[in-house]
């Protein structure tokens, strides 16, 4: 039981996390109608900018943990300026792979700078921060963790206050509903663009740091923790916040639950998942899901005329 | 007659594979200097034109399911990985950690590419029901699924970090490792892969440009154009969709298979999700849809890296000089020229030539 409850909260934390970086794909694709491959990639450069005014600058944390989030937004925001509002109006696949190549431009210079051995997070509270850990009845729970899921939280009411309430919010709305029609309206649609792609690179980056944070360290592979937020947003539906952060949250219990559990399914039912299977776990479970619900389970069907 | 190439009397003319004598004359021109240079140039060239070929069949490959029919597929790479495994299983020596049967190229060559393709033509039912992103999605699971599996078969892959050695080169029993000796001249093995890629890739051209012109190709073009639209003429979607995928993993196989001949071994990491995106680069990069622009993409992509390696080693500058490794600078290229294609000239180096050649098709009166 003990087991169980410990891979649910890791879970739960872990699939908080990701639906920051999976609303950041919904808002992305809603308002521009593009699938932006290069979201991973962000949430990499964000724990890039972090580490590297924490501990190599040596700035105080809290500064270096907004700098790094505001400039990976504003990174957000010149990309769709430079390569991506060319595109609009191109069919979405090209778009798509566009983003791929933004992607590899994004990895290689990051790559290059991580370098072989691991880059550290920075820690507000060195006496109990990132690397410290809580010991409630039997169960291990990281600070790092607790702090995920109330930050992913908090983050996520407080976007959806602003999409409900502010006028911004409202714009953007708007926009992805019909970008024509809000045009019409007087909304300055590129602005609402540049807007959308700041705050999924801000929820990149906070997704970022808690990616990387603590134990788990910045390295070359932190990518591919990155790209899971990929079939959170399918499972849910690609336009659909709520199916981004329901489909975060099977994600990450599917990981945590493989993780814990996996040793003992293969003794019982004398199988081999082979190593790493909690990678590939949420893959499967995006395969099955989508074969059952082609458009995810919260998203929209198109509805097609000739 | 001769005088008006452009003038077609009959539709059988127009669609034919080589519409007027210039077309013949530069095919055969292209063909002979491509098997006089097999004499001529160093192995390291040699090899990296075999590479070239070889690529540009599996971008074919890519280009007859995304370009032609516009099915998203993000795993090529794996269809490509699965006929390499194969050829390496039906082909290689067997070792106490992998299995082999030491087969006839003759056997495990189109074997190869029908296993890829009926791998393809098993999970083709799950791609059919899906289009547009959403099979995109689908297909890139399919790369995570295919790595996981490719790491994990030990048996048949030779397991992650360590991967196996290729299938023997043996033709009609004639083992062709060390070389075939014809009357006074020797062929190396490199000789003999070229020699063989560039058969294959020839007969395999000209397999996606009869494809192109055939009732199929047709249907796949009004497949891509509109699907509904498609279906309500009666093209039977289900079908049509499985069988380009079918096609595209039998050329990505048979590309796999020689391409691990050639490099000797492959290990399972390898195929991992830049390399099935590096054949969507090359498509784009060539220009999607169309017969020459893979080939021009195949021969773009690698011999673009090898030039930038010499540039980089003839320029004494050393490692430390640079800011990025010659393979960083690789990516980084290959990256922007992803996304410089996509916004100035999707239709790639294809659109390139095309402009080019009607330029001095109506010089001096080009406008």
């Amino acid at each position: 039981m003990n087991i169980f409850l410990q891979a649910t909260f890791e879970g739960l934390s872990l699939g908080a996390v990701y639906s920051l970086v999976a609303i950041g794909f919904v808002l992305i694709f809603r308002a521009t109608d593009v699938l932006s491959f290069a979201q991973p990639a962000m949430v990499v450069v964000g724990a890039g900018f972090i580490s590297y005014f924490a501990t190599q600058i040596g700035i105080s944390f809290w500064i270096a943990f907004f700098l790094g989030i505001i400039l990976t937004g504003i990174l957000g925001f010149i990309i769709e300026r430079t390569f991506l509002r060319p595109m609009v109006g191109e069919p979405v696949f090209s778009v798509a792979v566009l983003t791929i190549g933004i992607d590899i431009l994004l990895r290689v210079v990051l790559d290059n700078w991580i370098g072989i051995n691991p880059k550290y997070m920075g820690d507000p509270f060195p006496s109990f921060g990132n690397f410290g850990s809580l010991n409630i009845g039997g169960l291990t729970i990281k600070y790092l963790e607790v702090t995920a899921l109330i930050t992913s939280l908090l983050l996520i009411f407080v976007l959806s206050v602003f999409f409900k309430k502010s006028k911004y919010g409202v714009a953007m709305r708007a926009t992805s509903l019909d970008q024509e029609a809000a045009l019409a309206q007087g909304i300055n649609v590129g602005r609402v663009f540049g807007l959308v792609w700041f705050i999924a690179g801000l929820l990149a980056a906070f997704a970022g740091f808690f990616i990387t944070g603590g134990f788990n360290t910045l390295t070359n592979s932190s990518f591919i923790s990155a790209l899971r937020a990929l079939p959170a947003v399918v499972i849910g539906g690609l336009d659909s916040i709520t199916g981004a952060v329901i489909g975060s949250l099977i994600i990450g219990l599917t990981q945590a639950y493989v993780g814990y559990y996996q040793f003992d399914i293969e003794s019982a039912y004398n199988i081999k998942l082979g190593n790493g299977f909690s990678i590939v776990a949420p893959y499967l479970i995006m395969f099955v899901i989508l074969l059952i619900k082609p458009h995810g389970l919260f998203g929209t069907e198109e509805v097609e005329r000739v | 007659m001769s005088k008006r190439p452009d003038l077609y009397t009959s539709y059988r003319k127009e669609t034919s594979i080589f519409p007027n004598n210039t077309q013949k004359f530069w095919f055969l021109v292209m063909l002979i200097s491509a098997i006089l240079v097999c004499f001529v140039a160093s192995d390291y060239w040699l090899i990296l034109l075999t590479n070239a070929l070889l690529v540009s069949i599996a971008a074919w490959g890519l280009n007859i399911v995304s370009g032609l029919a516009g099915q998203i597929n993000l795993a090529h790479g794996v269809f490509v990985g699965i006929g390499t495994y194969a050829s390496a299983v039906i082909g290689g020596v067997a070792t106490t950690s992998v299995i082999g049967y030491e087969l006839d190229l003759l056997i495990w060559l189109p074997l190869s590419g029908l296993i890829a393709a009926l791998v393809g033509m098993i999970i083709s039912p799950i791609a059919v029901r899906l289009k547009g992103l959403n099979l995109g999605l689908v297909t890139l699971a399919f790369v995570f699924i295919g790595s996981h599996i490719f790491s994990n078969m030990v048996f048949v892959t030779g397991g992650s970090g360590l991967g196996r050695k290729a299938a023997k080169l043996k033709i009609f029993g004639v083992d062709l490792n060390s070389g075939l000796e014809i009357g006074n001249t020797i062929l190396q093995k490199n000789q003999i892969l070229y020699f063989i890629s560039l058969l294959v890739a020839v007969l395999l051209g000209i397999g996606v440009k009869n494809l192109v012109r055939s009732k199929t190709g047709r249907a796949f073009a009004a497949i891509r154009d509109r699907d509904i639209a498609a279906e309500a003429l009666g093209i039977n979607l289900f079908r049509f969709k499985s069988v380009s995928l079918a096609i595209s993993c039998f050329y990505g196989g048979i590309a796999g298979a020689l391409l691990m001949t050639t490099f000797g071994g492959a290990e399972p990491g390898t195929f991992n999700l830049l390399y099935s995106i590096t054949f969507i680069a090359i498509v784009i990069i060539g220009g999607a849809g169309t017969v020459l622009g893979p080939l021009f993409g195949a021969f773009f992509f690698v011999l673009f890296p090898a030039l930038i390696q010499n540039v980089v080693l003839s320029s004494n500058l050393s490692e430390q000089d640079l800011l990025l490794s010659p393979q960083q600078i690789e990516r980084v290229i290959f990256g922007l020229f992803i996304i410089l294609f996509l916004i100035f000239e999707p239709r790639g180096l294809w659109g390139i030539w095309f402009r080019l050649r009607n330029y001095f098709k109506a010089w001096p009166f080009s406008y």
